[in-house]
């Protein structure tokens, strides 16, 4: 299943052994720019040199990376489409009367502006996935007490980090056994088994919390967490790379901002 | 022996429920190794969280060294660190999301600094066999793996008692068999170690003594061959004999002779059936095969492999988790990883050479062994050390 699948690449990609906060400068540093830029140069090389890095360097599988990327940028090609034709400036493209009362108009304007965040999102999302792909959860944590996050929610995120998949078994489990005994033959027999599943796992989940407790109290709780050994070492010149990398990003987004695909800027 | 543990007059019932326990003592002395045998729902899991100071009994008392359990918060901690309990399902006994952080979660709370914890995370990790597993998450391991984790997180509190709820549920054959090889293994450290099962066959040759409970009464107390060995009383608490020991029944009531030891191991059995009957002894030729032990912290990476092609040798075995995992690295299959030593004195009387894999800390357990078998059995096996200046027994 995908949720396994998306957390197993992360624990076994060629990337993972990484410090995590040179994976996740490099990601946001490129949502940053991406969504940010004016044109769509900055974008489009984000694009290429990240799919790059997630293809080649963390190793991800090709036709996998295409299949994860399909599913947001369906959405976005769909709100494009939107955008394409409500925005308008600039010369008009074409235009198509619909009935008496509609005119759908497309102007070179709204055209570059749809390819442009088109563009932005689709880089942003290599970004997010490189960084999903390549840094695994258990990973970030270290990171989180760094920052300074709170340990209540540091704790908190690891508990559920680790029941998640608890959780998550259980309800296949309990969704084969449904299956097995035609528990979805019919949408109303659907409905009536997911129900009791849910209430399955709430009475579960009640008894986790219960051994939970019961767990950590036999193994002398005192409010306290282990964690991580981050033994990852910090490599310094791929640090100043990233960061290099970064700003001649910047800078091609700040030099190309006038750039356009269709007709002149203005 | 001094007790470590004493059981006084306990009775519990949970509320809403029948009685649990009812009137239980026993006592538990430091260093032994004590199964707790009944069928489901006899009591086993509760009395084994009193141990602990999870439950506390309704009635009666604890004695945990000599002086009774207090149930106040730091009593409690210090109880709980020194009784180590491993849950039935490592999936509730594991809390964090990675291997490491959950093995230091008991150190961490205890307080240790940084350098001690992963100093004892480490050792605990070794001692599972699962170095390396460190920054994995729980949920891609195995289910042996995950028990072996949760044992990890409570060896890492150094415990003086370990107590294992049904330490084998769920595991395959060969998981069982690891898990209880090192439940010796810990067992040679020093410790005390308690059990709860119902597998007849795993509890039988490894516990010092047996405790039988079925709802919420002791039934029999004694040796595993007493309780065992008993038809009546194993019928009444709903388990089997251990095949071992039926069959011991069937020839002995086919006229073998009743021997002073109950067979406790296929090696046991074999030298029984020796012993009784004189058309094999005189036939028997006493010649045996060597066992050649090789100290794993001593030998070269390197060398071992050499060696073992430059002898003649039909099995090899290794012990105890540091072992294992040399073997493993070296890539060396293995023939035995549980009850080594009698399987290569099998190996021995049928005049076969085999080669144990240990560490300093159980070649003495090689020679102990070896030697009584061959007082007991008036043979002359030969342990040839590898690693150092050769012996001879």
């Amino acid at each position: 299943m995908y949720y396994e699948f998306l957390e197993d690449i992360a624990q076994t990609n060629r990337l993972r052994d990484l410090h995590p906060l040179i994976k996740i400068i490099l990601g946001l540093g490129c949502i940053l720019i991406s969504v940010s830029s004016q044109s769509i140069v900055a974008p489009l090389i984000i694009i290429i040199t990240i799919s790059f890095a997630t293809i080649f360097l963390a190793g991800i599988d090709f036709r996998f990376y295409l299949k994860l990327l399909l599913i947001p940028l369906g959405f976005a090609v769909l709100s494009v489409i939107v955008i394409v034709f409500m925005r308008n400036s600039g010369q008009i493209l074409f235009s198509y009367p619909l009935g008496d009362w509609f005119l759908l108009t497309v102007s070179y304007g709204s055209l570059n502006e749809g390819i442009l965040i088109f563009s932005r999102v689709f880089a942003g999302m290599c970004s997010l996935f490189f960084i999903s792909l390549t840094t695994p959860v258990t990973e970030t944590f270290g990171l989180a007490v760094r920052c300074r996050i709170p340990g209540e929610f540091i704790d908190l995120s690891m508990l559920i980090y680790r029941f998640i998949f608890v959780l998550i078994e259980q309800a296949a489990q309990i969704y084969n056994a449904q299956h097995m005994r035609l528990g979805y033959g019919n949408l109303k027999e659907g409905i009536n088994s997911f129900g009791m599943m849910a209430g399955a796992l709430f009475i579960n989940t009640w008894n986790a919390a219960e051994n939970l407790i019961m767990a950590m109290d036999s193994r002398c709780y005192d409010g306290r967490f282990a964690m991580p050994d981050d033994s990852a070492a910090m490599s310094f010149p791929l640090l100043c790379l990233v960061i290099v990398y970064l700003m001649v990003n910047t800078g091609i987004a700040v030099y190309t901002s006038g750039f356009v695909l269709f007709g002149v800027a203005y | 022996m001094n007790n470590i543990i004493e059981i006084k007059n306990i009775s519990y019932k949970y509320p809403n429920g029948p009685d649990a326990l009812k009137n239980i003592s026993f006592s538990i002395g430091k260093g032994e190794k004590i199964a707790l045998v009944g069928p489901n729902g006899a009591g086993k899991s509760t009395l084994l969280l009193m141990l602990n100071g999870m439950i506390k009994p309704d009635l009666g008392e604890i004695h945990f060294s000599g002086s009774p359990v207090r149930y106040d918060r730091n009593n409690l901690r210090e109880l709980r660190r020194r009784v180590g309990f491993v849950f039935q399902n490592p999936d509730s006994q594991i809390i964090a999301p990675t291997v490491f952080q959950d093995v230091a979660f008991g150190p961490v709370n205890l307080g240790l600094s940084k350098d001690e914890i992963k100093s004892v995370v480490g050792d605990a990790l070794s001692a599972v066999g699962l170095k390396g597993f460190e920054r994995r998450p729980p949920h891609q391991l195995s289910g042996g793996e995950k028990k072996r984790v949760a044992m990890a997180g409570i060896l890492a509190m150094s415990p003086d008692v370990l107590v294992f709820d049904e330490p084998t549920s769920a595991l395959d054959p060969a998981g069982s068999e690891d898990i209880m090889e090192l439940l010796d293994e810990m067992h040679i450290d020093g410790r005390t170690i308690i059990i709860s099962t119902h597998d007849v066959e795993l509890a039988y040759p490894w516990a010092d003594r047996v405790i039988l409970i079925q709802e919420g009464e002791i039934l029999a107390e004694g040796t595993s061959g007493e309780v065992f060995y008993n038809k009546s009383l194993v019928k009444s608490a709903k388990l089997s004999m251990p095949v071992l020991l039926d069959l011991y029944d069937g020839l002995v009531e086919r006229g073998m002779p009743e021997s002073d030891n109950l067979p406790k191991s296929i090696l046991d059995f074999i030298h029984l059936l020796y012993a009784n009957s004189s058309d094999i002894r005189n036939t028997e030729n006493m010649d045996c095969g060597i066992i050649y032990l090789v100290d794993a912290d001593r030998i070269n990476p390197g060398e071992i492999k050499s060696l073992i092609s430059s002898l003649e040798i039909n099995g090899i075995g290794a012990m105890g988790s540091k072992a294992k995992m040399m073997a493993d690295i070296e890539k060396i299959e293995l023939d035995y990883t549980y009850g080594v030593i009698d399987k290569c004195l099998l190996k021995s009387i049928n005049r076969k050479n085999s080669m144990i894999i240990t560490t300093a800390g159980m070649i003495k357990r090689v020679y102990d062994r070896v030697l009584e078998f061959n007082q007991e059995s008036m043979r002359d096996i030969t342990i040839r050390n590898c690693t150092e200046i050769n012996t001879k027994l």
